[in-house]
């Protein structure tokens, strides 16, 4: 197999790379903020129990999670296991990123003087104004950075797919490797995850650039 | 003429755990009074500030806003506020310029003026526009418009957030502390806004360890320590001629 | 008291045992590599050890070379970049020789196993034929030679199908079926056999492709290791115990070659 052959071959495998990680950003991203939330909630049930799942998630591997939420199902209650294994493998990473996206929220959030809460207060806003409009602007410019380096992580991490199956680009690479004794595929998976993270390091910079206009 | 009050504090209590910081203080502020509250550091001259403002519940007592009662407490009862929807209402009667300016970073000094008028009063965009334009040339800040808080002196945010307090028209506005944060080449432009204001008969609160400025601005000034208020009275009366041995004391160490 | 003397015994002995076989000329560690996961030839018993066909005879082996016998499992798609970094000695475990890797340098032994790829189905799937699978979902283990054919020999059979996936274990293979996300799974005959006894509901269909061999890999250059095994496991199908062992895996026993 020629190494073009092989480049597209793995290409093809892209889509889905790409298709796990933008789907898991859009769903990642607001559902940690649930979490956080929940997280901080001043019921101590709620956030205790918050607490809870989000080191569990956070505490085992992701493979694992991968594996308990595509065949979990059908070994506890004999269900089906899904033909598109794209539905688990999103499900499974946009909640495991949740729970790390959650700890970065909170920590800004916590992060915010009490002094813009106390002036928005003051100024009559609703609890709900004061978050949307005063503290949450402020709280994704001071997360930027941990954030980008969560999705930069992603963009590696779609390559674990391969242990449900899920033929994005580094299991076709895995395949051709096979098939071909070669170490090749494994190289053009590496330089492919490069150029992909470039991609985001550029956009992530942008975003962060544009939130720079105040100190 | 009753209904010249904007605001009535009666028997107000409020403790931290243990530590009782108001011990039964009662005040009442008349329309266009410029009032000054002076006291050592811990006397709960902010506290009180904090109480009048809403930010603190109180433990025990009245206030009342204008003909509104916010809080009243039954004889042996705990405080009962008002509900929450009238609280948002009741807010527009005051309001408050922090000791740490706490404006918005992320917003423009323009859109800090203008933010809370047309989201909280839900005021007309541009009339609330001309409004806040007006209030900063006041403020001699015309071509700060556009700037961000992070781009300005300390002096500077404080004239904004002085701005910002305005642009909710308030009936009343009380000041923590507003130049303990400033340099003090920067506290007289601060000064100077807190004046004219009173010359347009601004009904005003101001915490302040500024003697001088107190005496010069006031028509009444309240001096506290330890949780009561000791001595209140005219600037002049206060400053010149102490009845109480504790005022005398706090001012002649701070003549030193 | 009892119990410490125990104890102390066991460790005397244990050093004296250590001392004898240091003092043998043949003593080596021989390390064979194996896929933990491919029953009845190697696989982790009930009770956490590995065991098998395959790791009884080599054991037997070593034993009677007087080789220290030590297991590795390998990572099966690649197991023999992890045999030439000296991870193990050998690649034991039900594993087709193909000649690319006699091309690629590497020692084979004689086959000792003759094996075919097979299909299982559900039993109420209705499908009876390969050709049964056209338009439906497959699913065969990576880096197996039942993959191998597929993309190659069998190419024409895969294009029939709706979708073949890969899965890094046979068990996820099974699960996939079980789970009725794909419909037939193409797989090495013991193995499915050993599923379809153990599992109700299942069955495999009559065809059979390939008709590869099984054999040991060894680093290139280790012609004389490779004897060494050879030969012991010739002298262990001479005394009886290959034959003794191989009875207790019914299942594979019909194929293996030297008990012809």
């Amino acid at each position: 197999m020629s190494l073009w052959t092989m480049v597209i071959k793995m290409a093809t495998g892209l889509e889905r790379t790409c298709a796990i990680f933008f789907l898991t950003v859009l769903f990642s991203l607001p559902l940690g903020m649930i979490v956080a939330l929940l997280r901080m909630s001043k019921n101590k049930v709620v956030s205790g129990v918050t607490r809870f799942v989000i080191s569990v998630l956070r505490g085992t591997p992701l493979m694992l999670q991968l594996l308990a939420v595509t065949y979990g199902p059908y070994y506890l209650f004999g269900l089906t296991v899904s033909k598109n294994k794209l539905i688990p493998v999103v499900i499974a990473f946009s909640i495991n990123y949740a729970a790390y996206f959650a700890e970065i929220y909170r920590g800004g959030i916590e992060s915010i003087a009490k002094g813009q809460y106390e002036a928005a207060e003051v100024l009559g806003y609703s609890k709900t104004q004061t978050f949307i409009r005063i503290i949450l602007p402020q709280v994704i410019k001071r997360i930027m950075p941990s954030v980008t380096n969560e999705v930069v992580t992603l963009v590696k991490d779609t390559s674990m797919a391969f242990t449900v199956s899920y033929q994005e680009m580094f299991t076709i690479g895995k395949e051709i490797a096979n098939s071909q004794t070669s170490f090749m595929p494994f190289i053009v998976a590496g330089v492919f995850y490069f150029v992909f993270n470039a991609i985001v390091d550029f956009a992530m910079g942008k975003v962060e650039k544009k939130l720079n206009y105040y100190q | 003429m009753e209904n010249n009050l904007v605001l009535q504090m009666k028997n107000i209590k409020k403790s931290f755990d243990d530590n009782e910081v108001l011990k039964g203080i009662s005040f009442e502020v008349e329309k266009g009074e410029v009032v000054s509250i002076i006291g050592p550091s811990g006397s709960g001259k902010s506290t009180l500030l904090r109480c009048a403002t809403l930010l603190e519940k109180i433990d025990d007592g009245m206030i009342q806003y204008e003909d509104v009662v916010v809080a009243n407490t039954e004889e042996g009862g705990k405080p009962v506020y008002l509900p929450k929807k009238e609280i948002t209402h009741v807010k527009s009667y005051f309001g408050l310029v922090f000791q740490q300016f706490n404006l918005f970073p992320h917003f423009s000094v323009l859109k800090n003026v203008m933010h809370a008028p047309i989201n909280v009063q839900k005021r007309d965009k541009a009339e609330v526009e001309k409004e806040a334009r007006e209030l900063l040339e006041k403020m001699g800040l015309a071509d700060k418009a556009d700037a961000y808080p992070c781009q300005l002196s300390g002096g500077q945010q404080q004239r904004v957030a002085i701005a910002r307090a305005l642009a909710l028209n308030p009936d009343i506005l009380f000041f923590d502390e507003p130049t303990s944060a400033l340099d003090p080449e920067l506290t007289g432009e601060v000064l100077k806004i807190i004046r004219q204001l009173a010359e347009e008969k601004m009904t005003m609160v101001i915490v302040t360890h500024e003697m001088s400025f107190a005496r010069g601005v006031s028509n009444r000034v309240i001096f506290m320590d330890g949780g009561y208020i000791i001595e209140e009275g005219d600037p002049e009366e206060v400053f010149g001629n102490p009845t109480q041995e504790r005022t005398k004391q706090f001012l002649k160490n701070y003549q030193q | 008291m009892k119990k410490f003397l125990a104890v102390l015994l066991m460790a005397a002995m244990t050093l004296s045992l250590v001392a004898c076989g240091s003092t043998k000329d043949s003593s080596k560690k021989f390390i064979m590599g194996i896929d933990a996961e491919y029953p009845p030839f190697s696989y982790m018993g009930d009770d956490g050890e590995y065991t098998g066909f395959d790791v009884e005879i080599c054991r037997a082996a070593c034993e009677k070379l007087g080789y220290e016998f030590e297991i590795f499992g390998v990572n099966w798609d690649e197991k023999l970049v992890q045999l030439d970094a000296h991870e193990c000695d050998c690649v034991w475990a039900g594993m087709t020789i193909l000649d690319s890797m006699k091309e690629a340098g590497y020692v084979l032994s004689a086959p000792y196993y003759e094996n075919a790829q097979v299909i299982i189905v559900k039993e109420n799937s209705g499908i009876n034929t390969a050709a049964d699978l056209a338009g439906k979902d497959v699913a065969v283990m990576l880096g197996t030679s039942g993959e191998d054919l597929l993309n190659n020999d069998l190419s024409d059979m895969r294009d029939t199908f709706n979708n073949l996936i890969t899965c890094d274990s046979f068990l996820k293979c099974f699960t996939e079926l079980g789970g009725e996300a794909v419909e037939a799974v193409f797989v090495d005959y013991p193995v499915a056999l050993s599923y379809a006894n153990e599992n109700e509901g299942y069955k495999i269909l009559d065809e059979q492709f390939g008709g590869e061999q099984y054999g040991i890999a060894f680093r290139s250059g280790d012609e004389e290791l490779c004897k060494a095994i050879e030969g012991a496991v010739a002298d262990l199908v001479k005394d009886g115990t290959y034959a003794k062992i191989a009875e207790k895996y019914p299942d594979i026993i019909d194929n293996l070659v030297f008990l012809r």
